[in-house]
């Protein structure tokens, strides 16, 4: 970078501090949880001041960028390189750190150069806390820590930087020596280098050095780290497994083949960066669900925002391109009331980690404009050393453009969308290790910061040249960056790239940097030179940089070029079949778990209340209401419905074509607690409540497709044992309803170990999203009851007394049997579902899942502002929670006008009368003519709505 | 086939209700077109050749530094002199939450005194970002959008983090003396300042305001999103003759008509 000759006085970083007239809501805020969640009483107010820091204007135009800009007479005023606040007790401010791109700036420089004030070179802006009261400095410092910053990507700024410009020289590639490596110094190399591949993988790298006599590069090594990485190559999924001491099918292919049996529907799967199922009218649908608890576990706020941006890039770089239409986001957390004593060393806090995770989406989704619609939060003691984010995307687009695009030789190569940087570096080999208390400071560069109107603007582009029919092929720059996108485009076409024509964020990276860097908001797209005018003319006119960074050779090598070096020169057949086929031992022992003791119910209403009460199954509307559902103007069946709105439906329905009644439905599921008890009843369970979510809407199961995500401990053989039978659960679910898996994703690193080296396995979850077509959205029910006076009906075969691992006897126990599916059943009840509900003759449905038909019941009559009479006598000489409680999934509560609906309907399928809905607000059980209790509904609702009301305030 | 009224429907970096509002448009009979600023600019397409302006929501370059500064800035340092004659023409132009916080930080709501502004709009007093449907009453009489929906009650969807309205007692002054205020926050068809009936706090209820004449509109809530019965959370319970939205709509196609 050339840096124009200043005078001295144009150098200097101009100061401009702003503060709020009046209240400022968000220094409330922060003080609010001071106080709730800290416990830290010495605080009495807190004053929040912006810091902008410009460079290379002068005092004049700064005070001209303030007045038009920067500051609001009406709302704040603002000072000039001095303090505008001096009678804090206690003062500190936070910034980003140097080369951690702060959203803001690039708005401020456009905003400037709008203003005439072309001048300004760089700015940054950070916040400054002025604390009134007593606090000591350790209460500070726990303020920083715990609310304020996040040192992964913040810092405490003591005294003014010098420059905001980041300077550098790049250094050239390197070649590394590893010819003469031994077996240790390999594996040293590995562990130094952050490769994170193993002795025999290290060992074939040296092998195809020395049969070609020459040393590997810097960026060829981060290029087969990268490709050959759990996180990208998914070596245990694609392993030969031999599980107790038999040989059987890798896991991968156990799933295509399923999905090949039952590809009636599919347009597109596992082989892009979505499945596509068919929706109407020549239009697909196409669905991707990712996993962020590696980033997320040491900045949840970034990790969970650029796990959305990740996700909606997925399906934005499916075909040809596709528009999302909607998101989905699944938590997995330790309670929020954890005690400090318990958190691992280096695990930040669940309570910081909800309230940051769900900012992360919260913010992403609503720049972007894509409805988050569905999702769940999960809470079990084990997430304390890493939570499971799990975020999904779902996209519209046209059929004839829904096929992965193969590009053709002399293809241009083009980078669009944000600059390369040095975040994100190492996020792939990253996120397949283990979690230390050390992964915390040692990573930090792993973790990325989202702009997320940088990604819609680069989608506006991506659709227009869709439309111009000007893409060829596209994928997202993800895991491993430039590496794995061009290596895995070109794998046929071959490649030749020229990196120093990538623009930067700044100058000084290594070509190794620039190839694997995971900055944000990147799209590679394949183009054929005669429409590269017309595709530039659309990126311009969207304020869309884009850069031809290469093109396809059709020779079959991966050549990178920096200057005039060539940095990397692999034959595409080493990268990606060189990779040995890992052999791996499965064996799944069965934990054995202390008989949980039933608890005794001396009140009905306590215990109801503390199941409704509890973290899984309150209301999570709070969270729900931060999410811009509605945008898009698609929302047909929102999260919450009902006589107050706030009673949750199963799944979500949205139409996308606002002149159309074409719905789609997207609904998941999963059960960490089922998982660790048993994976394969733990999975069918996880499949069967994603596909009653969306069956109980109205959709037709037949057209469905499904997701699957495994969140799994380290591959040893006990927790691999268990990946395979929850794969096969998976299959039989498959194989039971003759629908197809059509995308997935393996999260393998679920493992914490403590400084001790004793180690914590998170518990496995196997998340199952089911999603698809609704021939007609008029046709759909909600869960809230409409009426007093109905019938109320159980459809399924509810397995009674199997409280194992239920919400009444306590997730942290995890005795007793826990509730089989039965699946056999199941395509014949679902069908009658959906004839029943397209028919307008069920009135309401809701099916059963954490805190059995109790919970069930119990939302639908919060949402209809009716109570419910029902008797236990269908069920037998049986204990009334053995019913109430019992979390079968596969089971459905539905309202209908009469008993005849029933008849008409349910004649062939598990259906039992139980009871009425009432115009009297309670919930009253009987059983052989007696009552044996009622409980008002608002003091049920109370309960249930107080936990999330608590955090998120 | 009479001429359509067309509308401009603006778009920038980090537009993102702009489809739903183009289909409420058409719904209303109105051809709307989309524009991104950069053609205004640059001088690709006039503003001039439009009868009705609108501004959707979203996150206009990301609601940096505040919601809507950074366009209102573009705007004024611009399309000033193209908005002036589309203003000084008659023209309507309507603002929906990110693009009632642009006209109000170029300074056209509520007094139409463009590059001079008179009120805000600010962070919720909640301290963040609300969804969720709300209950509101126009009560202008003068205001072109909410013809002949005085006093009644309607249901429509927020979604903002920024959505205090606030301004010098001034003009607040002025608001009532001119009766801009269009759009109010009830409960029962009660003015509120109640959470969560009064999403973010607004003084007097504020949901919408026009200018003097009637013809500038401003708005937090989103009455695109409910132009079609099936978009209301609650079809399912209740019979809904006419979306509470489409009026809107329709009268600026109504008035566009005169012009």
């Amino acid at each position: 970078m050339t840096v124009k000759p200043r005078t001295t006085s144009e150098r200097v970083i101009q100061e401009l501090r702003v503060l709020s007239n009046g209240l400022d809501p968000r220094a409330e805020d922060v003080l609010s949880e001071i106080k709730s969640t800290l416990g830290i009483g010495g605080v009495i107010s807190l004053k929040m001041v912006r810091v902008y820091r410009l460079q290379g204007i002068t005092e004049t135009e700064v005070k001209n960028l303030a007045d038009n800009l920067l500051s609001e007479a009406l709302s704040n005023h603002y000072v000039i390189n001095r303090q505008i606040l001096n009678d804090a007790d206690k003062k500190t401010e936070v910034s980003y750190r140097p080369g951690v791109m702060n959203p803001e700036a690039a708005s401020i420089l456009k905003a400037a150069k709008d203003l005439g004030i072309g001048s300004l070179e760089a700015v940054d802006s950070s916040w400054e806390y002025h604390f009134y009261g007593t606090p000591s400095d350790k209460d500070i410092d726990a303020i920083l820590d715990r609310l304020l910053r996040n040192k992964t990507v913040e810092i405490v700024l003591k005294e003014s930087p010098k420059t905001l410009t980041i300077k550098g020289k790049s250094p050239a590639s390197k070649s590394v020596p590893i010819l003469e490596l031994s077996d240790s110094e390999l594996e040293q190399l590995s562990k130094d280098g952050q490769f994170f591949l193993n002795l025999e993988e290290m060992k074939v790298i040296q092998e195809y050095y020395r049969s070609i006599k020459r040393e590997p590069t810097d960026v060829e090594l981060e290029t087969l780290a990268q490709t050959w990485s759990e996180h990208c190559g998914h070596k245990t999924f694609k392993a030969k497994l031999i599980v107790d001491g038999k040989e059987k099918t890798p896991l991968i292919k156990r799933l295509m083949q399923a999905t090949k049996k039952y590809d009636e529907n599919v347009i597109s799967a596992f082989v892009d960066n979505a499945g596509v199922m068919r929706l109407s009218d020549g239009w697909g649908f196409s669905g991707k669900v990712e996993t962020h608890n590696s980033p997320s576990a040491i900045e949840p706020y970034g990790g969970a925002a650029t796990g959305s941006g990740g996700v909606f890039r997925d399906i934005i770089g499916t075909g040809q391109g596709a528009k999302v239409i909607v998101s989905t986001d699944m938590f997995c957390f330790a309670p929020p009331d954890l005690s400090d004593g318990e958190l691992p060393p280096g695990c930040l806090h669940p309570r910081y980690l909800l309230r940051r995770v769900v900012a992360g989406v919260r913010d992403y989704g609503n720049r972007m404009g894509i409805p988050t619609n569905n999702g769940s939060i999960h809470f079990h003691e084990d997430f304390k050393a890493k939570p499971s984010v799990i975020v999904g995307a779902y996209g519209l687009i046209p059929e004839e453009r829904a096929q992965k695009g193969v590009p053709k030789k002399g293809d241009l190569i083009i980078a669009m969308g944000g600059r390369t940087g040095r975040d994100g570096i190492h996020g792939a080999t990253f996120s397949s290790g283990e979690m230390t208390a050390d992964t915390i400071s040692v990573n930090s560069s792993a973790v990325q910061i989202g702009n997320a109107i940088e990604e819609k603007r680069t989608t506006d582009a991506i659709l227009a040249a869709r439309d111009a029919g000007l893409i060829r092929a596209i994928t997202d720059c993800g895991a491993g960056g430039f590496s794995s996108a061009v290596g895995e485009m070109g794998e046929e076409a071959g490649v030749l790239i020229n990196l120093e024509k990538a623009p930067l964020k700044y100058p000084g990276l290594a070509p190794w940097e620039i190839w694997i860097s995971e900055s944000q908001e990147r799209m590679v797209v394949a183009i054929d030179p005669k429409d590269e005018r017309e595709f530039f003319a659309i990126c311009g006119k969207l304020n869309v940089e884009a850069s031809v960074i290469g093109s396809f050779t059709g020779k079959k090598n991966l050549t990178v070029m920096y200057e005039n070096d060539v940095v990397c020169d692999l034959p595409m057949s080493f990268l990606h079949d060189g990779l040995p086929q890992r052999v791996m031992q499965a064996s799944w022992k069965q934990p054995s778990f202390a008989k949980a003791k039933m608890p005794v119910i001396s009140d009905w209403e306590e215990t109801y209340q503390r199941v409704m009460g509890d973290y899984n199954v309150c209301s999570k509307e709070p969270i729900v209401r931060l999410y811009d559902h509605g945008v898009q103007g698609t929302s047909n069946l929102p999260p919450f419905t009902g006589v107050d709105s706030d009673a949750p439906n199963n799944s979500s329905v949205v139409t996308p074509f606002l002149d159309k009644h074409i719905g789609a439905v997207v609904g998941h599921g999963l059960n960490p607690v089922l998982n660790k008890i048993d994976p394969y009843w733990g999975s069918v369970w996880a499949a069967t409540e994603a596909l009653s979510n969306v069956v109980a809407v109205g959709a037709d199961y037949r057209k469905l497709g499904l997701i699957d995500n495994f969140i799994w401990p380290f591959p040893d053989e006990d927790s691999l044992g268990a990946l395979d039978m929850s794969l096969d659960a998976c299959i039989a679910v498959s194989d039971t309803f003759k629908i197809p898996f059509v995308s997935g994703k393996d999260s393998l690193s679920s493992t914490y170990r403590y400084p001790d080296e004793t180690v914590l396995k998170i518990p496995p979850v196997l998340c199952v999203s089911a999603f698809g077509p609704i021939e007609d959205a008029r046709k759909t029910v909600s869960s809230d009851f409409k009426s007093h006076d109905s019938v109320l009906a159980l459809i399924g075969k509810l397995d009674v007394g199997a409280l194992g691992g239920s919400i009444f006897v306590e997730t942290k126990a995890y005795g007793g049997r826990l509730p089989k599916v039965d699946l056999e059943g199941l395509p014949a009840l679902f069908q009658a579902l959906h004839a029943g509900i397209t028919s307008g003759d069920i009135l309401a449905c809701h099916d059963i899942s954490e805190g059995g038909m109790a919970a069930t019941l119990a939302e639908m009559s919060f949402g209809g502002g009716v109570g419910v009479d029902i008797s236990l006598d269908s069920f037998g000489d049986v204990h009334p929670e053995e019913v109430l409680f019992s979390e079968t999934a596969g089971c459905f509560i539905v309202e209908l006008a009469s008993e005849s609906v029933a008849a008409k309907h349910f004649a062939g399928v598990p259906c039992a009368i139980i009871g009425t809905t009432t115009k009297d607000q309670s919930i009253s059980v009987s059983q052989g003519g007696k009552n044996i209790f009622s409980v008002a509904s608002q003091h049920l609702k109370s309960a249930w709505q107080q936990p999330m009301k608590e955090i998120f305030h | 086939m009479p001429n359509l009224a067309s509308v401009c429907i603006l778009r920038t970096d980090g537009t993102n209700c702009d489809e739903e509002l183009a289909f409420a448009f058409s719904l209303a009979g109105a051809k709307p077109d989309y524009v991104h600023v950069n053609q205004l600019r640059s001088g690709e397409k006039k503003l001039s050749d439009y009868q009705i302006l609108g501004i959707p929501g979203g996150f206009s370059y990301g609601d940096d530094v505040a919601s809507g500064k950074i366009l209102a800035v573009e705007l004024l340092s611009f399309l000033k002199q193209q908005i002036s004659s589309f203003v000084a023409a008659k023209k309507p132009v309507i603002g929906i939450c990110n693009g009632f916080q642009v006209l109000v930080r170029t300074g056209l709501l509520p007094l139409s005194r463009l590059g001079d502004m008179h009120a805000t709009l600010t962070n919720n007093d909640s301290g963040h970002f609300e969804c969720r449907w709300i209950e509101l009453t126009p009560t202008s009489n003068h205001c072109i959008f909410t013809k002949g929906m005085e006093g009644t009650k309607l249901s429509l969807p927020i979604a903002h983090g920024e959505g205090k309205f606030h301004a010098d007692n001034d003009t607040f002054k002025k608001i009532k003396e001119q009766n801009l205020t269009t759009l109010q926050y009830t409960a029962n068809s009660k003015l509120t300042q109640a959470y969560p009936q009064n999403p973010n706090g607004s003084l007097y209820a504020i949901a919408g305001l026009c200018d003097p004449s009637g013809l500038i509109f401003g708005m937090m809530p989103h009455p695109e999103r409910f132009v079609t019965p099936y978009q209301h959370p609650n079809w399912r319970r209740q019979m809904i003759d006419k979306p509470h939205g489409l009026p809107i709509f329709e009268n600026a196609v109504n008035y566009a008509k005169t012009l």
